[in-house]
C-alpha cells in the first residue's frame, strides 16, 4: 500500500514497535492469563460469593459509608454494594464476551468469504463493511439500542452491529495474504477442494491473529457496554450491572461517592486485566519469531 | 488529480447512500408501528381498519426503495418530519442543539491535537525515558477508564470539593472547561500512543541520520522534518478519532447537562421519539463522513507525492 491510507480504516495499523518492545516473557503471559482466569471465575461465581443478597433493599441502611459490615458501603436503597458488584460481574463481563464471540465468528466468516471468493462478492461485502465503519460507532450503537428499547439483549445486539467490521476486514486481509502462500498452491495442486483449503489450511493459520484481536477487543466492548448501561440503554433497573450502578450513583455523588467509586474501580480493573492479557498475547505473537 | 478526485467522489457518494439507507432502515428496528403512533397522537383508538387506512395515507404501504428515495429527498431539503414529543420540526430541534456540541467537539479536538502531537513526538524521541514511561503508564490508565467515571470524578473533585466550577453548566466558557477536559483526556490517551508510534517509524528512517550528520538541530529535525512527514497519518487519525469524540459527547453532555445533540438524543430515546433519533444518527454520520472525506482530499494538497502518484496510476 502506498502512502495513501485506506479510506476510513478505523484502526490504522501502525506496525512499528520500536526496539524497546521486547517479547514478553512466558511468565508474564502466564501471569496475565491467570489474572484473566481468576476474573472470569470470580464473575461466574459472583452471586454465590456475595456476602449479602444483592437485591435486598433495606432503607434504614441506605447510603451507609464503607464499614466492616458493608465493605463498600450501601446504595440509595440500602443494598450492599460489594454484593452488587460481585453479582453484576457476570452481566458486565459475560455479555461482553458473548458480543466478542459472536462478532468475531461472524466477522471472520464474512472476511473469509470476501477474501477467498474475490471479485464481485468481495467488492459488495467490503463496501457494506465500509458503510458500517463510516458510522461513528458508539452513536450507531446508541441509535440501535434506542430504537429497540432498553434491555440487555438489545444492548448486546447493538454492540454486535458496532464491532463486527474489524474482524471482517482483518480476516479478509489475512486470507488474501495466505492465499498466495506456496503451501496453499501446493494443496490445490494435490486436488484439495475449496472447503478443505479454507477450513484445514487457511483458517488454522489465521486463528491466532483473530483470537488475539478478539481478546484485545474485550476491554473496549466492556467499556461500550457500560457506557450503554450508563445511558440507560443496557440492562434494566433492579438488575445489578456496573454501568447501571454508576449511573444510579450519580444523584448521590456529593453525599455518597462510594456508590460510584467501587463499581468504577471494578470496571477499571476488569478492563485493565483484559487489555493487559490482550497486549501481552499480541506482543508475544508479533515478536514471537515465527508462529 | 482528476481521476483521484473522481474515485474519491464515487466512494463518498456510495458511502453517503449507504449511511442514509441504513439510517432510514433504523425505523424498522423500533417495535412500534408509525401508523399506530400517529393514531395515538390524535387520540383515536386504533382499530385494524383505521390502522390500514392510516398506513395507506402515510404511504407506509409503498415499496421500501420509493419511501427511502422520498425520505432522502426530504433529508437533503432539510425536512425530516416532526418530533413526536412536541411536534416541532426535527431539523429545527437538531439545529438548536447543534452549537453546544459543535463547540464541545471543536474545543476538545483542538486540545487533543495541541497536547498529543508534541507529547507523542517527545515520547518517541526519548523512547524509554522517564517521560515516555510515565506517559505510557498514564495513557494505559486513561484508555481503560470509562469516560463517565472520569467525568464524575472531575465533577466531584472540582465542583463539589474545590468548588471551582458549578455543577450545572452555566453556559459561557467556564461551563465547557470540565467537559472538554474529560473528552480530550480520554481521546488523548489513544492519540498520544498513535502519534508516538507514527513518529517512531519516521525516526528510524535514513534521512533522519542524514540530517543529524549534517548537523541539523534536533528540534528542527523533530518539529520540521519528522512532523511534516508524519502529518498525513496524524491527520487521518484525527479524522477517525472524531467518531469516538462524537460518541463521547453523548455521555459527557448528559453528565454535565449541556443541552447539545447528545442530550437531545437521549431525551428522544427516553420519549421514543423515533424521527429525532433517526435525524441525530444520520447527521452525526454525515458529519463524520464529510470530515473524513475532507481529510482524504487534503492528502493531495499536503503531500505532492500523492498527487503525482495518483496521476501516474
Amino acid at each position: 500500500m502506498s502512502a495513501r491510507i485506506q479510506f476510513f480504516s478505523r484502526k490504522p495499523v501502525t506496525k512499528t514497535k520500536g526496539r524497546e518492545d521486547r517479547r514478553p516473557s512466558r511468565l508474564r503471559l502466564a501471569f496475565c492469563l491467570a489474572l484473566l482466569l481468576a476474573l472470569l471465575v470470580l464473575a461466574a461465581a459472583g452471586e454465590n460469593l456475595a456476602p449479602r443478597d444483592p437485591y435486598a433493599a433495606n432503607l434504614s441502611q441506605a447510603l451507609q459509608p464503607p464499614s466492616a459490615e458493608y465493605p463498600f458501603g450501601t446504595d440509595n436503597l440500602g443494598r450492599c454494594i460489594l454484593s452488587r458488584i460481585l453479582a453484576g460481574a457476570s452481566a458486565s463481563l459475560f455479555s461482553a464476551l458473548a458480543v466478542v464471540a459472536v462478532v468475531s465468528v461472524f466477522g471472520t466468516a464474512v472476511g473469509i468469504v470476501s477474501g477467498y471468493l474475490g471479485g464481485f462478492a468481495d467488492q459488495v461485502l467490503m463496501k457494506i463493511t465500509m458503510i458500517f465503519q463510516a458510522f461513528p460507532s458508539f452513536i450507531l450503537a446508541v441509535a440501535v439500542a434506542g430504537m429497540l428499547g432498553p434491555g440487555l439483549e438489545n444492548a448486546v445486539l447493538s454492540l454486535m452491529v458496532m464491532y463486527w467490521t474489524t474482524y471482517a476486514r482483518l480476516a479478509r486481509s489475512l486470507v488474501l495474504q495466505l492465499k498466495g502462500e506456496p503451501y496453499i498452491q501446493a494443496a490445490r495442486l494435490c486436488g484439495a477442494g475449496r472447503g478443505q483449503i479454507l477450513l484445514r489450511h487457511i483458517l488454522p493459520n489465521m486463528l491466532s491473529s483473530m483470537v488475539v484481536t478478539a481478546v484485545s477487543d474485550i476491554g473496549n466492548v466492556i467499556l461500550s457496554m457500560a457506557g450503554l448501561s450508563f445511558l440507560g440503554l443496557g440492562v434494566e433497573a433492579p438488575m445489578a450491572e456496573w454501568g447501571l450502578m454508576i449511573s444510579n450513583g450519580r444523584a448521590y455523588l456529593q453525599t455518597a461517592p462510594w456508590c460510584i467509586l467501587f463499581p468504577s474501580l471494578a470496571l477499571l480493573g476488569a478492563v485493565v486485566i483484559f487489555n493487559l492479557a490482550g497486549d501481552t498475547c499480541r506482543d508475544r505473537m508479533e515478536q514471537g519469531g515465527g508462529r | 488529480m482528476v481521476r483521484f478526485l473522481f474515485r474519491k467522489l464515487g466512494l463518498f457518494l456510495l458511502v453517503f447512500l449507504g449511511i442514509t439507507f441504513l439510517s432510514f432502515c433504523l425505523t424498522y428496528l423500533s417495535p412500534s408501528d408509525p401508523a399506530e403512533i400517529q393514531l395515538n397522537k390524535t387520540g383515536v383508538a386504533p382499530t385494524q381498519e383505521l390502522l390500514e387506512q392510516t398506513r395507506e395515507e402515510m404511504g407506509l404501504n409503498r415499496p421500501l426503495l420509493v419511501r427511502y428515495g422520498e425520505w432522502l429527498a426530504g433529508l437533503l431539503r432539510g425536512e425530516m418530519g416532526t418530533s413526536l414529543r412536541n411536534g416541532q420540526p426535527v431539523a429545527e430541534e437538531l439545529l438548536e442543539a447543534l452549537p453546544p456540541t459543535a463547540i464541545l467537539t471543536a474545543a476538545s479536538m483542538a486540545v487533543v491535537l495541541l497536547l498529543s502531537v508534541p507529547v507523542g513526538i517527545l515520547c518517541a524521541r526519548f523512547q524509554n525515558g522517564p517521560l515516555d514511561l510515565g506517559v505510557r503508564f498514564l495513557t494505559y490508565f486513561f484508555a481503560s477508564l470509562p469516560s463517565f467515571f472520569l467525568a464524575l470524578a472531575i465533577l466531584y473533585l472540582f465542583s463539589l470539593r474545590l468548588g471551582w466550577f458549578s455543577v450545572i453548566a452555566s453556559g459561557g466558557v467556564s461551563g465547557y472547561v470540565m467537559p472538554v477536559a474529560v473528552l480530550s483526556l480520554t481521546l488523548s490517551a489513544w492519540y498520544i500512543r498513535q502519534v508516538r508510534s507514527v513518529v517512531l517509524t519516521e525516526l528510524s528512517k535514513d534521512y533522519i541520520e542524514g540530517a543529524r550528520a549534517r548537523g541539523v538541530s534536533e528540534a528542527r529535525i523533530l518539529f520540521s522534518h519528522v512532523l511534516k512527514n508524519s502529518l498525513l497519518p496524524i491527520l487521518t487519525l484525527a479524522g477517525i478519532s472524531l467518531a469516538s469524540m462524537l460518541g463521547g459527547t453523548t455521555i459527557v453532555e448528559n453528565i454535565f447537562s449541556i443541552r447539545g445533540l447528545g442530550h437531545l438524543a437521549m431525551e428522544a430515546i427516553t420519549a421514543r421519539d423515533y424521527p429525532v433519533i433517526q435525524g441525530y444518527v444520520v447527521w452525526m454520520a454525515l458529519a463524520f463522513l464529510v470530515v473524513n472525506f475532507l481529510v482524504d482530499l487534503s492528502y493531495g494538497l499536503i503531500d505532492p507525492r500523492i498527487r503525482r502518484g495518483a496521476e501516474n496510476r
